[in-house]
């Protein structure tokens, strides 16, 4: 509704960004789509070959199931040891989080080139020899969500104040285990969704430690996109559209719980 | 004794800082207590350990002549209303006053009926199904209210219950807890910084200072008769003279005492050579002058400076004083059976 009353100037420069940002976007998107496309403005056939040629490549498949399926294993990982330890620090020893707010910032001083080198030097032998293996990638992708995980998890308990719903459900005679199931988690849900499916496209997007880590072992979507942009160009464009596509209904699936849960907030 | 709730020495430390400094407090069965003193006294944490949720470091704490100290906060039936409402924000308002029944398994008719009986106590028969979030403050408190008191705990504990109401919500509030109290003689502990909310609510109120009790009593005894000079300061706007200042004043004291203090409203004002003898009997006059005027509804504050010492007076506001002004000279009777004699700090 802020647009609607903007002046001209501000919607000019809005438009051009906005031009900016989706213009590429939209060659790529018409590339996928064109057959030929040599000396003319826009392509003169059409095809949707690239998509049905990736549709049926047997190894795209399997990448977007390894990518998925690596992912959403890090994620419920990174939930099942996360949400007890953050619940019991905020709650219980809220003096350790000055220190999980150092750990936390961790992953985002260490760059991804220099954790991936150290990573495989020191599980490439001795008793740990995972390097290569999807155990390594899961550990690794563990910590590039921790930041994403501690926050969400932590703002959801700060938000709905759970250390005081917690005792007012203790002294009406629940015990804590239930205290937590009926009082806390339904309340800290929405946040936890929106942290997990962020940190999911937090990961589905990760190249760098991938393909340093088991590139050559483990094909993940962002790997196989690597290995095949060189093939051909239509091919290219049309894993960058799949990918988009994709990237973008998790986007609206988050907006749209954040919303709702903000509106619950806010009321 | 048939004290209900005792309170024997408790102690409790935060690292360095005595929080609690063996506090004894004993109450009676169906007596409303409030727990008064400035933000950091103490208070807050007292509840908070009978309710179980902080630890003691010494001292006990007993229900009906049983020790709380190895109970869990589930098991000790108290119940107790927070500062910020902590209502259930994913369960209706009668799923709210309903949850602590669940817990201790009662089935769901007795549930029904005995939740209905509460919100219409506390005057809200027609939000049962409406989440938390869209009552006002003063009706989230309210369910708050009913949600501690369907579980019939042995002990109410109100932790600045009004605290976070805008005043006249506050003052309706005060009144309609305290109607419930009496009706259910509920046995209550009541928290607050507000020294006229304690006034009005309590049957007896302890002056908390550095986790001390420091006085207690019914309101009027604390209000009429301070020991010492905190409490003086606290209760209203009592003027409190060094020995050297009262001797200024009223001549002879006969006492070894080196605080006084004096109500604003114990002493007379008279206009400069006014004289109303009949006031003034037994009285000793000073001369003064105004040094502010404020009106407060139906009582005029001043302060007038009197022999270099600055006194609080109160004038009931019947037309009389309506055109003072300040610098105008005035005539003070002291009526030195007013004069309170304090006691040293924590003696």
């Amino acid at each position: 509704m802020n647009i609607r009353k903007a002046g001209f100037a501000p919607r000019i420069v809005m438009l051009l960004f906005m031009a900016y940002l989706l213009l590429p976007l939209l060659a790529t998107g018409l590339y996928a789509l064109a057959r030929d496309w040599q000396d003319s403005l826009l392509p003169t056939a059409w095809t949707f070959s690239w998509f049905s040629e990736l549709l049926g490549d047997l190894r795209f498949l399997s990448a977007l199931w390894t990518s998925l399926y690596l992912c959403l294993i890090s994620v419920a990982l990174s939930l099942v040891v996360m949400l007890p330890a953050v619940f019991a620090i905020t709650v219980y020893f809220p003096h350790w989080e000055h220190f999980m707010k150092g750990l936390v910032v961790l992953p985002y001083a260490v760059p991804g080139v220099v954790a991936a080198v150290g990573l495989i030097r020191t599980y490439s032998s001795g008793p740990l020899d995972i390097a290569g293996t999807a155990y390594l990638l899961v550990g690794a992708y563990f910590v590039v969500i921790l930041p994403y995980m501690y926050q969400g998890i932590r703002n959801s308990l700060l938000t709905v104040s759970a250390v005081e719903l917690l005792q007012a459900a203790e002294l009406l005679g629940a015990r804590r285990r239930t205290a937590f199931l009926t009082v806390i988690l339904p309340n800290i849900w929405p946040g936890i969704i929106v942290s997990s499916l962020l940190s999911f496209s937090v990961l589905f997007g990760e190249f760098v430690l991938t393909n340093m880590l088991v590139g050559g072992h483990i094909k993940t979507i962002q790997v196989y996109l690597y290995q095949r942009v060189g093939e051909s160009g239509h091919l290219a464009s049309a894993i960058a559209i799949s990918y988009f596509v994709f990237i973008l209904m998790l986007s609206m699936v988050l907006m749209k719980l954040g919303r709702r849960m903000g509106g619950e907030v806010s009321k | 004794m048939n004290d209900y709730l005792q309170l024997q020495g408790v102690r409790k430390m935060f690292g360095e800082t005595r929080v609690l400094d063996h506090v004894d407090l004993s109450i009676r069965e169906g007596e409303l207590v409030t727990l008064l003193g400035p933000s950091g006294c103490g208070k807050s944490t007292l509840l908070r350990c009978i309710a179980g949720l902080a630890e003691l470091d010494g001292g006990r704490i007993l229900l009906e002549n049983k020790d709380l100290a190895k109970q869990p906060p589930r098991s000790r039936q108290v119940g107790m209303v927070f500062q910020s409402y902590a209502l259930f924000p994913n369960l209706t308002v009668s799923e709210n006053v309903e949850y602590g029944m669940k817990m201790r398994g009662i089935a769901r008719p007795a549930r029904r009926s005995r939740c209905e009986e509460l919100l219409a106590l506390v005057d809200l028969e027609e939000k049962h199904d409406v989440y938390p979030q869209s009552l006002s403050g003063g009706q989230q408190q309210r369910v708050a209210l009913a949600r501690s008191l369907a579980v019939q705990p042995k002990v109410l504990l109100l932790d600045e219950p009004l605290s976070a109401l805008d005043a006249k919500i506050r003052k309706n509030l005060r009144a309609e807890i305290r109607e419930i109290q009496k009706r259910l003689r509920m046995t209550t502990l009541f928290v607050t910084h507000d020294q006229e909310e304690a006034l009005i609510l309590s049957d007896r109120i302890c002056i908390m200072n550095q986790g001390r009790i420091v006085q207690d009593g019914s309101p009027e005894a604390l209000y009429t008769a301070p020991r010492t000079e905190f409490v003086a300061r606290f209760m209203g706007s009592y003027n409190v003279l060094t020995r050297a200042e009262a001797l200024l004043l009223f001549r002879n004291v006969d006492s070894t005492a080196d605080r006084f203090a004096i109500r604003p409203e114990a002493i007379t004002l008279l206009r400069e050579g006014e004289g109303r003898t009949e006031a003034v009997e037994g009285c000793i006059l000073a001369g003064g002058s105004v040094h502010s005027v404020s009106v407060l509804g139906n009582i005029i504050r001043l302060t007038v400076d009197t022999a270099g010492i600055r006194l609080t007076v109160d004038q009931l506001n019947d037309g009389r004083w309506l055109r003072i002004q300040e610098k105008d000279n005035v005539t003070l009777a002291l009526d030195p059976s007013q004069l309170l004699h304090l006691e040293r700090e924590g003696a």
